[in-house]
């Protein structure tokens, strides 16, 4: 993970905070180990080399591979976790290099997750197709640090992988958690407020191209491996899992101008910025 | 509404996803049951045996890879089946045992069926694996089964161990069932003749009466074992080769108590009836193959040959092939053909000719100990809902032609005027849904 991950915990000694911010780091580090697609002998690595042929998975891969599924029906194929190979034609560098629509419709029929042969444990995926769990692994991640502290403490907790955080309950004087999100290209940091559950952004950040007065943010919708246009900068929602809330930003994302629509339809706590 | 729905479909998904880290809620415990559940109904043509049969299976995951399963299986049979007596020129009358000696006729020239065949059985059955090394998955069971005439307990053990970065797998598995047969009305002596009612069977009435009256009673016992040895073999890219060779061995009571067989004189017309008679012990071995290839980057091609052969005489083979269709997202089409073929056991006989069942070990004219060959054609659909549930319905045709084999010379002639093994015909509906509880 890029980000830096910081865990808080109400009326703990020094010592105890160590010792669980130490605990939750280790689990962070091992899903980020497990899952990394810059790793070289992880299952990620496996299934993206495997040329063809079927890959048995361990069992936090299954689980994650069925969720992965369960997201792109929910999703009726925005959320695909096959996607990551259209960074090969797209880079958010900046620049003005958007590709052109024979670069895209090379690259399409190495993305979608209906070519995918799950039956658990075993999946098979065509040759040259790639599986990313980035999308969600950062606040899967923040979850199952949180769920291991909430084991240990009946203090209240908040872990934080940069910007993505769940509580395990509000403040010891009962007050809620205040959480600043940061708006790319904005001078305050607004503030909401979170007692328990999860809360997630996403945003095109600094990652954008930009051509013809258009600006391409780093929000590409998998089915026609176009960059989606016209979106909000910044969604975050509020969930009672981090992992959730994150599947519902990065969906309004998608959504670009229909984001904030979309997000009402789905009953989301959510706050949005232009 | 129907995206709150899919929001609590979201929400539901990513508690399982967590397993037990769940944040922030009530359901911190994410485990959750994976419930397989089905309803089969089959009805044979002609007014022979009709079942229903509910089944629901639920699996829980515990975590690294331990599973633990429950199912349970009912099932409700009506109907009537051949009771092992040829037909007659003149009507037929015999007594069934569960009908408090009720006696059923059945006209000339027909198969006689034992219409009492109405059964209902409850079967449990338990399960739990684990993996016992990195490589290595072990997994015990029991079942429990249980019929108004018929108890059954058993217990199983199985090994699997994977190998070349689970390209193999080697398996091995034992089983041992017990079961205790309490034949209504006794379990008949073998070879003994059969009480019938009165003005049947032409012109012998009473010869047997009696004769099996307190022959049986006594409960009767078989057990059976199993090992079956398994090797699963990925062989490429898009193809994966299932081999298993299994030993079954049966010992103890191996007879049907409601079947008998017709002992017939020269014209073919019964003369009496006497019990079946089996060997009290059946050692089968059967190779089973099976071959998966995934086609067009969409399709499951599945094709199997099992070959069967036993210390009886019966040997079989069964060829099933399948063809997963995925043609959208979220749904399939599979039809499945299968065909099957048995010799029949070395004592089969259609009837015995007279006073041949002073001379002969065994017989039975049970039609599952016949020759015949048996198509069975299908199709069956399928779907993923939004929820992540699966459901499933299948239609399926059974159609089995006999091969008459084992008709006594002495009485051949006389026996041709009948239809002594009649085709079977049978429908199959099965409706499934599984789903996360």
């Amino acid at each position: 993970m890029a980000s830096p991950c910081e865990v808080l915990i109400d009326g703990a000694s020094s010592a105890q905070t160590a010792e669980l911010a130490h605990l939750a780091a280790a689990e962070v580090w091992r899903i980020e180990a497990h899952w990394s697609r810059y790793r070289k002998n992880n299952i990620v690595h496996r299934i993206n080399t495997a040329g063809g042929k079927p890959v048995k998975v361990d069992e936090e891969t299954a689980r994650f591979l069925d969720y992965a599924q369960h997201l792109y029906q929910f999703s009726d194929g925005l959320f695909d976790v096959t996607s990551g190979v259209l960074r090969r034609i797209w880079t958010f560098d900046g620049s003005d290099r958007v590709p052109d629509a024979r670069q895209i419709d090379a690259i399409l029929p190495l993305v979608g997750w209906q070519k995918v042969d799950w039956q658990s444990p075993w999946l098979r995926m065509p040759a040259g197709m790639e599986i990313d769990f980035g999308g969600i692994g950062k606040e899967y991640a923040v979850d199952r640090a949180l769920g291991l502290l909430r084991a240990q403490t009946p203090l209240p907790v908040l872990v934080n992988c940069g910007g993505d955080l769940a509580a395990s309950g509000p403040h010891l004087d009962g007050s809620d958690w205040q959480v600043g999100v940061e708006i790319p290209g904005r001078a305050d940091t607004p503030l909401m407020t979170l007692r328990a559950g999860g809360l997630a952004s996403s945003g095109d950040a600094h990652r954008y191209l930009l051509k013809d007065g258009v600006r391409y943010p780093h929000v590409l919708d998998p089915r026609s491996g176009r960059a989606v246009t016209g979106g909000p900068h910044t969604v975050t929602v509020r969930a009672s899992s981090c992992t959730e809330a994150g599947v519902l930003s990065t969906l309004a994302l998608l959504h670009g101008p229909q984001a904030e629509d979309y997000l009402r339809s789905c009953g989301a706590d959510a706050a949005v910025w232009w | 509404m129907q995206l709150k729905n899919r929001r609590q479909s979201l929400t539901a998904a990513t508690l399982t996803l967590l397993g037990t880290a769940a944040a922030g809620g009530a359901q911190a415990d994410g485990r959750s049951w994976d419930i397989d559940s089905a309803v089969l109904v089959y009805s044979e043509s002609g007014g022979r045996v009709q079942a229903i049969e509910p089944v629901v299976k639920g699996t829980l995951d515990l975590g690294g890879e331990r599973y633990f399963s429950a199912k349970l299986v009912f099932d409700s049979l009506t109907g009537a089946s051949p009771n092992g007596a040829t037909p007659a020129s003149t009507p037929q009358t015999f007594t069934g045992a569960s009908g408090g000696g009720r006696a059923s006729v059945t006209p000339a020239f027909e198969t006689p069926l034992d219409d009492r065949f109405k059964d209902t059985r409850v079967q449990g059955v338990l399960d739990y694996s684990f993996p016992v090394s990195a490589n290595g998955t072990l997994g015990f069971g029991g079942t429990v089964s249980s019929e108004y005439d018929f108890l059954s307990a058993g217990a199983n053990l199985r090994y699997a161990h994977d190998l070349f970065q689970n390209n193999t797998t080697l398996s091995v598995g034992l089983s041992v069932e017990a079961d205790q047969i309490d034949p209504v009305g006794g379990a008949p002596e073998p070879l003994t003749r059969v009480a019938t009612g009165g003005g049947g069977g032409g012109d012998d009435e009473g010869e047997g009466e009696g004769e099996n009256e307190g022959g049986g009673g006594r409960t009767q016992s078989k057990t059976v074992t199993d090992l079956v040895l398994g090797l699963t073999q990925v062989l490429g890219p898009r193809s994966l080769l299932q081999l298993n060779y299994s030993l079954s061995a049966s010992s103890g009571y191996q007879n049907d108590p409601y079947k008998l067989l017709s002992v017939v004189g020269s014209d073919g017309e019964p003369d009496y009836y006497v019990w079946e008679s089996r060997p009290d012990s059946r050692l089968k071995h059967a190779l089973f193959a099976r071959y998966k290839l995934f086609s067009f980057n969409r399709d499951v091609v599945d094709a199997s040959y099992r070959y069967m052969t036993d210390d009886w005489g019966i040997a079989s083979s069964t060829i099933d092939l399948t063809y997963r269709w995925n043609f959208a997202a979220h749904h399939y089409l599979e039809p499945h053909l299968r065909w099957y073929t048995q010799t029949a056991a070395d004592f089969y006989r259609v009837a015995l000719y007279d006073g041949e069942d002073q001379t002969v070990a065994h017989a039975s004219a049970d039609p599952r100990l016949g020759a015949f060959d048996a198509w069975t054609a299908g199709v069956k659909l399928g779907g993923t809902l939004n929820s992540g549930s699966d459901w499933s319905a299948r239609l399926e045709w059974y159609q089995q032609q006999s091969k008459l084999t084992g008709v006594p010379a002495q009485a051949a002639d006389g026996l041709s005027k009948f239809d002594l093994q009649p085709d079977l015909s049978a429908v199959m509906f099965t409706v499934g849904y599984r789903f996360k509880w």
